[in-house]
C-alpha cells in the first residue's frame, strides 16, 4: 500500500504540486477544491514517516484508541430498500465524537445529482468528499455519452476509487442508490472495496436495529406509503436503541423521474406522537410505553387502579 | 545496563485549547473566541487571536492546534486573494466553505489538527455559520460552539438560541432569529461560565460581528463600549471586533 | 472504553432557597445499547438526604444496599437521624475503603440540615470515586454528561431560586446536557426537597 503513499506524496517530483509552483493552476481559481479532473485524482500529501497509514490511525481512528487526539466525526444509521415503486432511503441525523453528540443535523443523504443518492456513514468527510467528487464524474459521463450514467457504473467507480485508498484508513459505508433503464437500484459500496447489489441494506452502528424492523416488514409490492412507513419506523427503532443514532429522520422516495424528499421526522417527537398526518402512519406514537399504555399490568388502565 | 528496544515517534501535534463560538441571525453573524494558548497546564501567552477576517462577509475561526490553525488562515487567506485576482470579487461565503473542505481534505492522511467555523453573510443577505471536522465534513448551521469547552457551551446554546425542552407559553412562539443585543449577551455569558468551568478557558474574548448590508441591528451596535470597525470595502456589509476581559485564573 | 462510561448516566444537584433539588436521568446501557429506561439512581437515605450514584450500574445497587446498612447501624446506635455533613463523610470512607480497588461511582448527595433555631439549611455535595468530598455552594454534577452538565448550569444557575424555580432550572439543566450526550437520557426525574415534602416529578425527556 505504500506504494500509493508515493504516489500520491508531495515528496516526489513529476506528480504536480500546485502549493509549491507560483503560478500555478490553483491561483486562477477554476482549479479550486476537486481540481482539474483530467489531471487525475486530486493529490493527498502524507507524511514522511516510514508507515503512514499506522500515524493515521495513532491520530484519528477512535475505535481503536478512544482518547486520540483528532476525533472525526462518525454518521451512524441508514437503510435503504428498493421495492416496486422505487427507492426509500431513510436515515438518522446524529454525529458524535466520542461521546459527545457532536450535531443533531447532520445530512446523511447526499444529493449526487436529482436522479441519485448516497448515503453517509462512517467518516462524514470521506463520504462528502468522494461522493461530491462522483457527482461531478457521472456529469462528465452524461456529457460525453449523452445519457445519464447507470446506478452500477456510478457505483462501480466510487467502489474503484476508494479501493485505491484501501488500507490507508479511509472510512466510508454508502449506499448508492438511483432509478436507471434497468430500474430502481441500490449498491452498497464500502471503504474496503466492497460493492454488492441487493434489494435492502442498512449501514452503522444502528444498522442492527433497523434490520429487526425491515426484515419483519418487508416485500417488493408494498405501497409507496407503506415503505415510507417502514423507512421511518426502522429508523426509529434504531434511532431509540442506539446511543449514537437518534435526532430525526430523513426520509427519500427515488422513483423513475428522480429523487423526492418526503420529510424530516423528530425521533422523539416519533416515540410519543407518532409521524402525525402522514399517509401510511399508525396513530399515535412509536414508543413501546406509549403504545401499551394501560394495556399491562405495569400500567394498568385507570378503571381497574381505582376499581 | 541492558539495551531495550527504543521507539522514535512522530508526534507532530498538541492541543493549545481554547473555545471558539458562532451564531448567526437573520442578517447578522456573530463570530467569537477566547485568547487564551496554553499547552498542559501552562498557558503559553494570554493574547493570541483565533478568530481571523477574511473579507467583509466571511470571518474564520480556528480552534485545535493553534500551529496549523495559524498556517490555514494563511493558506485560506491566500487562496482568497487569488481568487479575488482571477474574478475581480470576494468569493461568496458558500464557495469559501467548500473550499475549505477541500483544502481540508487534501490532508486527509496527515489532517490539519484544526476544527474551523465560518461565520459571514450569504449571497441573499442571511447569517450563516459553517462548521468543519479536521478532515474536512462541513454543515451549514444556525450555531455552532467547538474547541475544550465545546460540550459547556452547545447545550446552553441549545437551550436558549434553539429553545430546546422548551415549551412556549400557550398562544405564543419561539421567536425564529434573536436580535443581535440578546445574542452578543449569550456569547459573553457562554464565555464567562466555560472561564468559570474550564481552565483552558480565560484571559480575554474577542467578538466578530457581520453585518449584511444596511442591516437595522446596527443600532443594537451604537452604544457598545469599545467597538472597533474593520470593514475595507463599500459593498454595504460592515464587520466589527468587540474585545471584553475574562477571568485570568 | 472507560469503566465509568460502560452504563451511562449522569445525575445533577442544586442548591436553592430552603430547598435543594437533585436529579437524574432513567438510562441504563450496555455502551451503545439501550436496555432500560427505568433505572434509577437516586435513593432516598432519609426524609431530608438523597443520594444520586451515576456510574456502574452493578456498584450502584451494590452501594444502595451497603449505604442503607451503614445508614440503619448509624439510626440504631445514635438513636437521631443522620444529618447530611455526618453522610457525606459516611460516603467518603465507604469509598476510601476500597482504594486501591475502587467502586466506579461518583456519588452526589443533596440534603437539608438542620439549623439550631430550629430551621434548615441546604446542602449539597460529592465525591470522586474514591472518596474526596467536594462540597459545593452552588451544584455538583456527576456523570457521562458532566462537562455538559457544568455548562448549562453555570449558565442558569443563580442563588436564592425558590422550589419552582429551582426545579424549572435544574430540569432545563438535565434536559439540555443529556441531549448533548449519548449515553445519558432516556427520560429524566428530579426529587425537590424542603422543610415539609419532597416532590418528585418525571419529566418527559427525548427518547434517542
Amino acid at each position: 500500500m505504500n506504494s500509493f503513499a508515493n504516489r500520491f506524496s508531495t515528496n516526489t517530483t513529476q506528480l504536480h504540486s500546485p502549493e509549491e509552483d507560483n503560478f500555478s493552476d490553483a491561483t486562477w481559481g477554476s482549479q479550486a477544491g476537486f481540481g482539474n479532473i483530467a489531471m487525475g485524482v486530486p493529490t493527498f500529501s502524507i507524511p514522511d514517516v516510514a508507515d503512514p497509514t499506522s500515524f493515521l490511525q495513532l491520530h484519528t481512528d477512535d475505535h481503536a484508541d478512544p482518547n486520540c487526539r483528532i476525533k472525526i466525526q462518525h454518521g451512524t444509521t441508514t437503510l435503504a430498500f428498493r421495492f416496486q415503486g422505487g427507492v426509500i432511503v431513510a436515515v438518522d441525523s446524529r454525529a458524535t465524537a466520542g461521546s459527545y453528540v457532536a450535531s443533531g443535523t447532520v445530512k446523511k443523504v447526499i444529493e449526487i445529482n436529482p436522479y441519485l443518492l448516497g448515503t453517509m456513514a462512517g467518516g462524514a468527510a470521506d463520504c462528502q468528499y468522494w461522493e461530491t467528487y462522483l457527482g461531478m464524474h457521472c456529469r462528465l459521463h452524461e456529457l460525453r455519452n449523452r445519457e445519464r450514467i447507470s446506478v452500477s457504473a456510478a457505483s462501480k467507480y466510487l467502489s474503484n476509487l476508494v479501493y485505491s485508498y484501501k488500507g490507508m484508513g479511509l472510512s466510508m459505508g454508502t449506499m448508492i442508490c438511483g432509478w436507471d433503464k434497468t430500474g430502481p437500484a441500490v449498491f452498497y459500496v464500502d471503504s474496503d472495496g466492497t460493492r454488492l447489489k441487493g434489494d435492502l441494506f442498512s449501514v452503522g452502528s444502528g444498522s442492527t436495529f433497523a434490520y429487526g424492523v425491515l426484515d419483519q416488514g418487508y416485500r417488493w409490492d408494498l405501497t409507496d406509503a407503506e415503505a415510507q412507513e417502514l423507512g421511518r419506523r426502522s429508523i426509529y427503532a434504531a434511532g431509540h436503541r442506539d446511543a449514537f443514532s437518534g435526532n430525526s429522520c430523513n426520509l427519500y422516495h427515488v422513483k423513475e423521474d428522480g429523487w423526492h424528499f418526503i420529510g424530516n421526522y423528530d425521533i422523539s417527537k416519533l416515540h410519543y406522537d407518532g409521524p402525525g398526518d402522514v399517509p401510511g402512519a399508525p396513530e399515535g406514537g412509536y414508543g413501546y410505553d406509549i403504545r401499551v399504555e394501560g394495556l399491562s399490568s405495569a400500567n394498568p388502565p385507570e378503571a381497574a387502579a381505582s376499581a | 545496563m541492558t539495551q531495550r528496544p527504543q521507539q522514535h515517534s512522530f508526534n507532530p501535534y498538541t492541543e493549545n485549547g481554547g473555545t471558539i463560538l458562532a451564531i448567526a441571525g437573520a442578517d447578522f453573524s456573530v463570530i467569537a473566541g477566547d485568547t487564551r494558548q496554553s499547552e498542559g497546564y501552562s498557558i503559553q501567552t494570554r493574547y493570541a487571536p483565533k478568530v481571523f477576517r477574511l473579507t467583509d462577509k466571511a470571518v474564520l475561526a480556528v480552534n485545535g492546534f493553534a500551529a496549523d490553525g495559524n498556517m490555514f488562515v494563511k493558506k485560506v487567506r491566500q487562496r482568497l486573494e487569488w481568487y479575488r485576482h482571477a474574478h475581480s470579487k470576494d468569493m461568496p461565503i458558500r464557495a469559501i466553505a467548500r473550499l475549505i473542505q477541500t483544502m481540508l481534505y487534501a490532508r486527509r492522511f496527515f489532517p490539519y489538527y484544526v476544527y474551523n467555523i465560518l461565520g459571514g453573510i450569504e449571497e441573499d443577505g442571511t447569517g450563516a455559520v459553517y462548521s468543519f471536522d479536521p478532515v474536512g465534513s462541513y454543515e451549514r448551521e444556525a450555531c455552532r460552539a467547538a474547541g475544550a469547552a465545546q460540550s459547556l457551551m452547545q447545550p446552553f446554546l441549545d437551550n436558549q438560541i434553539y429553545f430546546k425542552n422548551q415549551t412556549p407559553a400557550p398562544g405564543t412562539s419561539f421567536p425564529q432569529h434573536l436580535p443581535l443585543n440578546t445574542v452578543l449577551s449569550l456569547v459573553i455569558d457562554s464565555f464567562t461560565g466555560a472561564t468559570e468551568r474550564h481552565i483552558e478557558v480565560g484571559d480575554s474574548l474577542e467578538m466578530y460581528v457581520v453585518l449584511a448590508r444596511e442591516s437595522p441591528s446596527i443600532q443594537a451596535l451604537q452604544n457598545i463600549v469599545g467597538i472597533q470597525e474593520r470593514t475595507s470595502t463599500a459593498d454595504g456589509e460592515r464587520i466589527f471586533v468587540i474585545r471584553r476581559d475574562l477571568k485570568k485564573d | 472504553m472507560s469503566i465509568m462510561e460502560y452504563n451511562g448516566g449522569s445525575v445533577v444537584a442544586m442548591v436553592g432557597k430552603d430547598c435543594v433539588a437533585i436529579a437524574s436521568d432513567l438510562r441504563l446501557g450496555n455502551q451503545a445499547l439501550g436496555i432500560s429506561s427505568n433505572f434509577q439512581k437516586i435513593f432516598p437515605i432519609t426524609d431530608r438526604i438523597y443520594l444520586g450514584l451515576p456510574g456502574l450500574a452493578t456498584d450502584v445497587t451494590t452501594l444502595r444496599e451497603r449505604f442503607r446498612f451503614r445508614v440503619n447501624m448509624y439510626t440504631i446506635k445514635e438513636e437521631r437521624e443522620i444529618e447530611p455533613e455526618t453522610f457525606a463523610h459516611l460516603v467518603s470512607s465507604t469509598l476510601y475503603e476500597h482504594r486501591f480497588g475502587p467502586y466506579f461511582v461518583e456519588p452526589v448527595m443533596a440534603g437539608l440540615s438542620k439549623t439550631p433555631s430550629g430551621g434548615v439549611k441546604p446542602f449539597i455535595a460529592a465525591t470522586d470515586l474514591i472518596g474526596c468530598l467536594n462540597f459545593a455552594k452552588d451544584f455538583v454534577v456527576a456523570g457521562t454528561a458532566s462537562s455538559k452538565l457544568y455548562g448549562v448550569a453555570e449558565g442558569l444557575w443563580e442563588p436564592d431560586l425558590e422550589a419552582e424555580d429551582l426545579f424549572e432550572t435544574i430540569s432545563q439543566t438535565l434536559l439540555n446536557a443529556v441531549d448533548r450526550d449519548a449515553y445519558s437520557g432516556w427520560g429524566c426525574i428530579v426529587h425537590v426537597i424542603t422543610k415539609d415534602k419532597v416532590v418528585t416529578r418525571t419529566l418527559k425527556g427525548r427518547m434517542d
